[in-house]
C-alpha cells in the first residue's frame, strides 16, 4: 500500500498485525489517508507511558476488506492531534486517555475528564502517580461530584 | 419553546432500570427530550492501574467483575492475549471447554438483558420466566467452578480443573429444555401489539453513524453490516463449528431484540455440537503450571479480540519482559455503544428514550472498570 | 328491609333523632370496615396470583399461607418515618391522600348491594340522583392526584402528575357517554332513572347483552381510571420514579397504594351493577349479594390478568386512542341505545 506521507517504518507485531510508525508532523496525514483507504472503524486508541516519552497506539479496521493495521505515535510534550474530526469513536476514547495519562489531544471538541470527577488532582495512569496521597469524594449542592485532599471531606 | 426554557431534568444515579449507575443529563422541552449528556464513572474502579501491579495469571480476576453477567466471555478474551504475550500452547480438550462456557455464558448475559427490558417497558412477567432459566445455568457453573457468577474457572494454560460427567449430563439437559422455554418468553414479547408498537420503527441506527462510532455486536449486526469476530478472526474452535450470524436491515428497536434472540437459538446449536465433540486430553499446559512457580515473562505488545455478549471485546496488553504487565488496554464495547445514545436520542419522548436505552444493554462493570 | 332501617328499631327506645344518628354512624362503621376487609383480601389474593404467573409461591411464612401478610405489612407502614420535602407546599402535600382515600370509601357508601339473607343491604344512603352522586365523588379522586405531584417539590411528581391530568381529561367523556346511554334506555321503563337501584330493579335484561359496545368502552375507561399497566402511565416504574406518590413515604403512601386497589375493586362493582346485572341470580331475595360480589371478582381477576401481561403504553398513542377511538365509539353505542329504546317502544 502507498502512502502519501513518510512513515518511520513498517513491522509485524508479536500477535501478527502489521505495525505503522510515523512522527507527530505526518501524523495527520498519515491518519486521513488510511481513512480514504477504506479503514473506517477505529477500534481503539491507547496511551502508554514510556517513562521519557508518551506513546500513543491507533489499532485501524477496515469492515470491508477485514483488513487490520496498527498505528504508533510519539510525543515528547503531552500533545497529539486529535482525530475526532476523521472517527467519531475516537471521541470518548481521547477523553479516557487525557483522564488517565493526561495527554492533551489539540482539537477535540470536549475535552473533559470522563470517570473522575473535574477537581481530581493528578492522572492515575502514569508511572510517577503518587498512590500514597488518598482523595476523598463528595457531591454538591447540584449534584455534581468534586474531589479533596480533606480526610473527612467525603468517601 | 427556545432553548432557553427547556426543563433541565436528571435521570440521576439510582433509579428503578436495572441498567445500572448511569446517569443521563437531559433537557426536555415538555415530554420531548432535546439533549441528552450521559456521565459515567460512578464504578470507576481502575482494573487497568491494578492490572500492571499483579502478576499475569492473578489478573483474571479483574476481568470477571468487568461484564459480570457473562463473566466467562471476558475470561476468554484477556487469556487470547495473554497466552499470546507469554508464548504457552493450550491443548485441544481447553479450547472445547473454554467454547462451551463462554457459548453458555453469553446466553446467560442475553438472559438477563431480555428480562430487564421486559422491565424496563413495565413487563413484570418476562423478568422472572428468564431469571429461572439463568438459574439453570448458574447451577451449571457451579458444578463446573465452584461459584456462580464471578466464576474464576480459567487460567493461563488452561482451566483450574476438569469438566465433570455430571456436569457434561446437565449441559445435555440444558440444551434439551431450553428451546421451548426459549419460545415461550419470545412468543410473550412478540404476541404482544403495545411491545410491538414502543419497539418498531423508533431509535432508528443507520450503518455509516454506527461504523464511525465504532459501534459492534448485536447493535451493529442490526442495522445491516455482517461483522462477528468469530467468523472474521477465528480464534480458539470456532471454525470447527456450525452457526450463522443473524443480520437485520432495518435498524430499529425491534431488530435489535430479534438479533439477540436469534444469537441465543445460535449459541445453543454450538453448545448442542461441541458438547459431542469434545476430545480427550489434559486440562492445564504442565509448563504453565511449573512456571506459576517461577512466575511467566512476556515481552512485546499483543492485540486479541474476541465477540463478547456485547460486541468487540479486545484486550491489548504490553510486556517489558517482567513478571507483570507493563499496560493493560481493555477495549470495552458498551462504552462505544453507549456514546451513541445522544445522537439516537434526539426529539424523541421521555418514554421511548427509555426504551432505547434499554436495547443498548448496558452492563456498567464493562463500562467504568 | 334493609341494615339501617333493622338498626334504626334497635336503637328506638332511644328517641327518634338519636336513633337514626346512630345507626347511620354504626352502618358507616360496618361499610370502612367491608372496604378494608375487602381490599386485604383483594390484595393479598393479587400477590398470590402474581407470584403463581410468574412460578414462584408467594408471601408463605407470616401466618399459615402468607394469609397474616398484609397486616404485616400495613403495621410497618404505619410504624415508618414520615419523611416531608423541605420546599413543599404543606396543606396540599397532606390533604392529597386524605383526599384519595376518603372519596374512595364514600363511593363505596351509595352502590346498591343486594339483599344478604335476612340482614337487608349494606346501602347507606339512598337518593333519587345516585349516578350523579357516584360520579361526582369519583372525580374527586384524580384532583388527590394531582395535588400531590404539584406540592412536593420535585420535577418527577410534576410530570407525572402532567400525565395523570391528560389521562384523566381524556378518558372521562367517553365513561360519561356510555353511562348517559343507560340512563336513557331505563328512562323508558321508570321515573326515577338516575338512581342506581330503580335501574337495577327496572330492568328484565342486564344491560351488558344489549349494549355490548358500552360494556366494553366503560370497561377500558375504569382501567384508565385506576391506573394501572397498561395505562399507569402516571406513576411509570422505570421512567419517572413513582409519579406522583414520589415523595410520599408511611402510611400516606399507603394510602395512595389502597387507593389504586380500591378503584379497581369499585370499578369492577360499578360495571356488574350497570351493565352485569348487579345483584341478580337464583335465590336473589338472599344472595343478591353475594352474587354482586361474584361477579366483581371475576372482573377484577381480568384486570389483574391485563396487569400482569401487557407493557406500558407511550403518552401520545395513549391520548390518540381515548380521544379519536374511544369517543366515536361510545357515540355510536349512544345512538343505538336511543334506536332500541325508540324502535322497542319498551
Amino acid at each position: 500500500m502507498n502512502y502519501t506521507v513518510q512513515v518511520m517504518g513498517e513491522s509485524v507485531g508479536k500477535d501478527g498485525r502489521k505495525i505503522i510508525k510515523v512522527t507527530k508532523e505526518n501524523f495527520l496525514d498519515l491518519m486521513k489517508d488510511l481513512r480514504n483507504h477504506g479503514f473506517d472503524h477505529l477500534s481503539l486508541v491507547t496511551g502508554v507511558d514510556r517513562k521519557d516519552f508518551m506513546e500513543v497506539v491507533y489499532h485501524l479496521h477496515s469492515m470491508n476488506t477485514n483488513e487490520y493495521v496498527v498505528v504508533k505515535v510519539e510525543t515528547r510534550d503531552y500533545k497529539i492531534p486529535s482525530v475526532t474530526g476523521i472517527w467519531k469513536s475516537a471521541d470518548w476514547d481521547e477523553r479516557e486517555q487525557y483522564d488517565m495519562l493526561g495527554i492533551i489531544f489539540e482539537g477535540h471538541p470536549n475535552l473533559k475528564r470522563l470517570f473522575l470527577p473535574e477537581s481530581w488532582v493528578g492522572h492515575p495512569l502514569r508511572k510517577n502517580y503518587d498512590m500514597k496521597k488518598t482523595q476523598y469524594i463528595n457531591m454538591d449542592e447540584e449534584g455534581n461530584d468534586y474531589a479533596t485532599f480533606d480526610e473527612r471531606g467525603g468517601w | 419553546m427556545s432553548s432557553s426554557e427547556w426543563v433541565e431534568l436528571n435521570f440521576g444515579p439510582q433509579h428503578p432500570s436495572m441498567h445500572g449507575v448511569l446517569r443521563l443529563k437531559a433537557k426536555l422541552d415538555g415530554e420531548i427530550v432535546k439533549e441528552i449528556e450521559p456521565v459515567i464513572g460512578y464504578l470507576h474502579r481502575n482494573a487497568e492501574k491494578i492490572c500492571e501491579m499483579t502478576y499475569f495469571n492473578d489478573n483474571l480476576i479483574y476481568f470477571d467483575r468487568m461484564d459480570y453477567v457473562g463473566a466467562m466471555n471476558m475470561e476468554v478474551g484477556y487469556l487470547e492475549a495473554a497466552e499470546k504475550l507469554l508464548d504457552i500452547s493450550i491443548s485441544e480438550r481447553v479450547k472445547w471447554i473454554r467454547v462451551i462456557m463462554a457459548e453458555l455464558s453469553r446466553i446467560a448475559a442475553h438472559l438477563v438483558w431480555a428480562g430487564a427490558y421486559g422491565l424496563d417497558l413495565g413487563m413484570l412477567t418476562p423478568f422472572f420466566h428468564c431469571f429461572i432459566e439463568r438459574e439453570k445455568l448458574l447451577t451449571i457453573f457451579t458444578e463446573v467452578s465452584g461459584s456462580r457468577q464471578e466464576v474464576n474457572y480459567m487460567c493461563v494454560g488452561g482451566v483450574y480443573q476438569d469438566i465433570t460427567e455430571k456436569a457434561i449430563s446437565e449441559i445435555e439437559d440444558f440444551v434439551r429444555e431450553f428451546p421451548k422455554r426459549l419460545k415461550d418468553i419470545f412468543n410473550m414479547f412478540m404476541k404482544n401489539d403495545i411491545f410491538l408498537s414502543r419497539t418498531k420503527g423508533i431509535g432508528i441506527l443507520d450503518k455509516e453513524t454506527a461504523i464511525s462510532y465504532g459501534v459492534t455486536g448485536p447493535m451493529l449486526r442490526a442495522s445491516g453490516v455482517e461483522y462477528d469476530v468469530r467468523k472474521a478472526e477465528p480464534y480458539l474452535v470456532y471454525n470447527q463449528v456450525n452457526f450463522d450470524i443473524p443480520v437485520s436491515y432495518k435498524g430499529d428497536n425491534l431488530a435489535r431484540v430479534l438479533v439477540r434472540f436469534e444469537e441465543m437459538r445460535q449459541s445453543l446449536k454450538i453448545v448442542e455440537q461441541a458438547v459431542k465433540k469434545i476430545p480427550e486430553g489434559p486440562y492445564f499446559n504442565p509448563k504453565a503450571k511449573k512456571s506459576l512457580m517461577i512466575r511467566m515473562r512476556g515481552e512485546g505488545d499483543v492485540y486479541a479480540r474476541t465477540e463478547s455478549s456485547k460486541g468487540e471485546f479486545g484486550v491489548y496488553i504490553v510486556g517489558d519482559g517482567g513478571v507483570k504487565p507493563y499496560r493493560v488496554r481493555v477495549r470495552s464495547p458498551t462504552l462505544k455503544n453507549l456514546s451513541v445514545l445522544p445522537e439516537l436520542a434526539k426529539d424523541v419522548m421521555i418514554a421511548d428514550m427509555i426504551a432505547i436505552s434499554g436495547t443498548l444493554d448496558l452492563v456498567f462493570g464493562e463500562i467504568d472498570r | 328491609m334493609n341494615i339501617l332501617l333493622r338498626l334504626q328499631e334497635l336503637f328506638s327506645p332511644l328517641g327518634h333523632l338519636v336513633s337514626y344518628i346512630l345507626a347511620y354512624i354504626f352502618e358507616s362503621l360496618f361499610l370502612v370496615i367491608f372496604v378494608t376487609i375487602s381490599l386485604i383480601v383483594m390484595i393479598y389474593v393479587f400477590r398470590k396470583y402474581m407470584a403463581r404467573v410468574q412460578q414462584r409461591i408467594g408471601p408463605n411464612r407470616v401466618g399459615k399461607f402468607g394469609l397474616l401478610q398484609l397486616i404485616a405489612d400495613a403495621l410497618k407502614l404505619v410504624g415508618k418515618e414520615n419523611i416531608l420535602p423541605r420546599n413543599r407546599d404543606d396543606l396540599p402535600y397532606k390533604l392529597a391522600p386524605a383526599m384519595v382515600f376518603v372519596s374512595l370509601v364514600l363511593a363505596f357508601t351509595i352502590l346498591p348491594y343486594g339483599d344478604f339473607f335476612y340482614l337487608g343491604s349494606f346501602t347507606v344512603t339512598h337518593s333519587e340522583v345516585t349516578i350523579i352522586l357516584l360520579f361526582g365523588i369519583i372525580a374527586i379522586m384524580p384532583i388527590g392526584e394531582v395535588l400531590a405531584g404539584i406540592s412536593s417539590a420535585n420535577k418527577y411528581a410534576l410530570l407525572g402528575a402532567l400525565r395523570a391530568v391528560a389521562k384523566d381529561v381524556s378518558f372521562e367523556i367517553p365513561m360519561m357517554l356510555s353511562v348517559l346511554a343507560i340512563v336513557m334506555m331505563a328512562s323508558a321503563r321508570t321515573p326515577s332513572s338516575l338512581s342506581l337501584e330503580s335501574i337495577l330493579s327496572s330492568e328484565f335484561l342486564p344491560y351488558g347483552i344489549l349494549e355490548p359496545i358500552g360494556l366494553f368502552v366503560f370497561f377500558i375507561s375504569m382501567v384508565a381510571r385506576a391506573s394501572y399497566t397498561p395505562f399507569d402511565l402516571g406513576e411509570s416504574d422505570s421512567e419517572l420514579v413513582s409519579g406522583h406518590s414520589t415523595e410520599y413515604s408511611g402510611m400516606r403512601f399507603g394510602m395512595f397504594y389502597m387507593g389504586m386497589f380500591g378503584s379497581i375493586f369499585l370499578g369492577s362493582l360499578i360495571v356488574s351493577i350497570l351493565y352485569l346485572g348487579g345483584p341478580s341470580g337464583p335465590l336473589e331475595s338472599s344472595l343478591g349479594f353475594i352474587w354482586l360480589i361474584i361477579k366483581a371478582a371475576i372482573l377484577v381477576l381480568i384486570s389483574f390478568t391485563v396487569w400482569l401481561s401487557m407493557p406500558r403504553i407511550r403518552i401520545d398513542k395513549f391520548i390518540n386512542f381515548g380521544w379519536k377511538y374511544l369517543i366515536p365509539i361510545a357515540m355510536i353505542n349512544l345512538i343505538l341505545a336511543g334506536i332500541i329504546t325508540l324502535g322497542w317502544g319498551l
